[in-house]
């Protein structure tokens, strides 16, 4: 039988082999598996080498600086470390913080456990759309607001945030922002030296990298630098932020994958763009199909669309062995919930909930989208007619 | 979420969806509300002659209706379904949480048997409920 056709890279990416060879060669080769805190012997000293390695490889890909390079487990940790690590460091300056209703959940239930912890948070609405405008920031922000959480590229939509104008309004007043670009690497331009965020949180895993690894950046530019309270402690690694040795051949694989992200990453944002054009030409042309997000600050690589007349669990049931596709984001979708990101959007609980994510990658060709369009719809119209709509 | 071999085979085939001419309906729930389905029952003598359905819901929902479809053809006139919903629900091994949706199905297809069943009283063919064009 063949495989279903792989539509979900916004989940995740397969590991691009070339990443997967250079882990597999620090995994196997004798001189790698020091501990890179052991800087008393050469081992040690060896697996250092190979992570600073990576750290300059990440910085590069983002224009960071290298310094500013903080390893972790991966996005969800890097989201909890920026909000728990800014709420808890000052905690004494102010307790509000600020984000939106469409982030991701690593950063809405961080903040609702603030809440119930005396934080004051404030969600604020999209347009239909699914941008901020950034004056919402400017109204929020309060003199005790010590925190704005913002994702760059939203992870069931590919709406982009203008943070360079969020950054500004942020900085005149005196809080930091947070950025989750784990949707951004290796999909569009992402400087983090040039937006003006303090923190921001990258993954491996969405840019063909592995999984279990990630970063969050640290920007070392404005005076006084920002702080963290850290999640964990023991071993005083990564500048006392993160305690813990490090995954050498993890860490080596995010920079291999980043190096390679930013090599390529225009070349595949303009094929996929077609990519992603042609398959909502074809999915318009089913008819009562409706696109998410606002199409001219969207990355090519995602595409949302709600089927009117059908049920969404019914539809995800009847195309899941052709096409590998979700429905809102990956991290909700064993629950029966329709997405609270199109919810926040204004889409009613019906279209919320027959709606399918389509995450476009390297991989993807012309014959997966075509194949995925047959595949729709024939089983939007089989169900239409079940349904008598 | 996975579905059971015979969730899956009635929810693919559902190869009585549809309806019927000169045929008592039934309907229950509403599409707004996630979940709606509709029975037609053509009826001779005592008897459910044909039945077809219409569903808006998840596969569940759409499995059970189409295998209450297949299988009351040929059985007796009577308002309940054959197996409850509770048996229904071990039978298609869905979820707890979605019993309310086989009430749905339930309450439909008590609405489509009791318009045959009380137009067949004295006339069987002349009831309330009955679909003259469809």
């Amino acid at each position: 039988m063949k495989p279903p056709v792989y539509l979900d890279h916004a989940a995740t990416t397969p590991v691009d082999a070339r990443v997967a060879a250079r882990m597999t060669e620090v995994l196997t080769d004798p001189r790698w598996f020091g501990n890179s805190a052991s800087d008393s012997h050469d081992y040690g000293e060896a697996a250092a080498t190979l992570i600073e390695q990576a750290r300059v490889q990440v910085a590069n890909a983002v224009q960071a600086d290298p310094r500013e390079v903080v390893w972790t487990s991966g996005a969800t940790e890097s989201n909890n470390l920026a909000i728990w690590g800014v709420a808890q460091y000052y905690r004494d300056r102010g307790r509000h913080i600020i984000t939106a209703r469409t982030e991701h959940k690593a950063v809405l239930d961080p903040c609702r456990e603030l809440e119930r912890r005396g934080w004051s948070v404030t969600y604020l609405a999209p347009d239909r759309g699914g941008r901020l405008d950034p004056a919402q920031i400017k109204a929020a922000l309060r003199a005790d607001s010590v925190l704005v959480s913002v994702m760059h590229v939203n992870n069931e939509i590919g709406v982009i945030q203008d943070i360079a104008a969020i950054a500004a309004i942020c900085t005149q007043h005196g809080a930091w922002l947070h950025v989750d670009a784990a949707q951004s690497v290796g999909k569009c331009a992402l400087d983090f030296a040039a937006c003006g965020a303090d923190l921001m949180s990258l993954s491996a895993h969405k840019v063909y990298g592995p999984k279990g690894v990630g970063a969050l950046l640290v920007s070392r530019s404005r005076a006084p630098t920002i702080q963290l309270a850290p999640l964990q402690s023991g071993g005083g690694q990564e500048g006392g932020m993160r305690a813990g040795t490090l995954a050498t051949h993890q860490v080596v694989g995010m920079g291999a994958a980043f190096e390679l992200a930013a090599v390529s990453w225009r070349a595949d944002a303009e094929r996929i763009a077609q990519l992603q054009q042609r398959l909502w030409r074809g999915l318009s042309a089913i008819g009562g199909v409706l696109r998410n997000g606002d199409p001219l600050h969207t990355v090519p690589h995602l595409l949302n669309v709600s089927f009117e007349g059908v049920e969404g669990e019914s539809l995800l049931a009847a195309v899941r062995s052709e096409i590998a596709v979700s429905t809102g984001s990956a991290c909700t979708s064993a629950t029966a919930e329709p997405s609270y990101v199109l919810r926040a959007l204004g889409r009613d609980e019906r279209l919320s909930e027959s709606s399918l994510r389509f995450g476009l990658g390297r991989t993807s060709c012309e014959a997966d989208i075509d194949a995925a369009i047959s595949v729709l719809e024939r089983e939007v119209r089989r169900l239409r007619r079940i349904a008598g709509t | 979420m996975k579905y059971s071999e015979l969730t899956r085979r009635y929810f693919e085939s559902a190869t009585r969806a549809g309806t019927l001419p000169d045929a008592f309906r039934g309907a229950a729930g509403q599409r707004e509300q996630g979940t709606w389905v509709q029975f037609d029952v053509q009826i001779n003598a005592a008897a459910i002659a044909d039945a077809r359905f219409l569903a808006f819901g998840c596969p569940h929902t759409l499995a059970v209706a189409a295998w209450l479809a297949e299988t009351s053809v040929g059985t007796p006139l009577r308002r309940d379904m054959a197996e409850s919903a509770a048996a229904l629900r071990e039978r298609f091994a869905v979820p707890v949480e979605k019993l309310g949706r086989l009430l749905i199905v339930e309450d439909a297809w008590r609405a489509a048997l009791s318009a045959a069943i009380d137009s067949a009283a004295p006339d069987p063919m002349s009831g309330e409920g009955r679909v003259k064009d469809a």
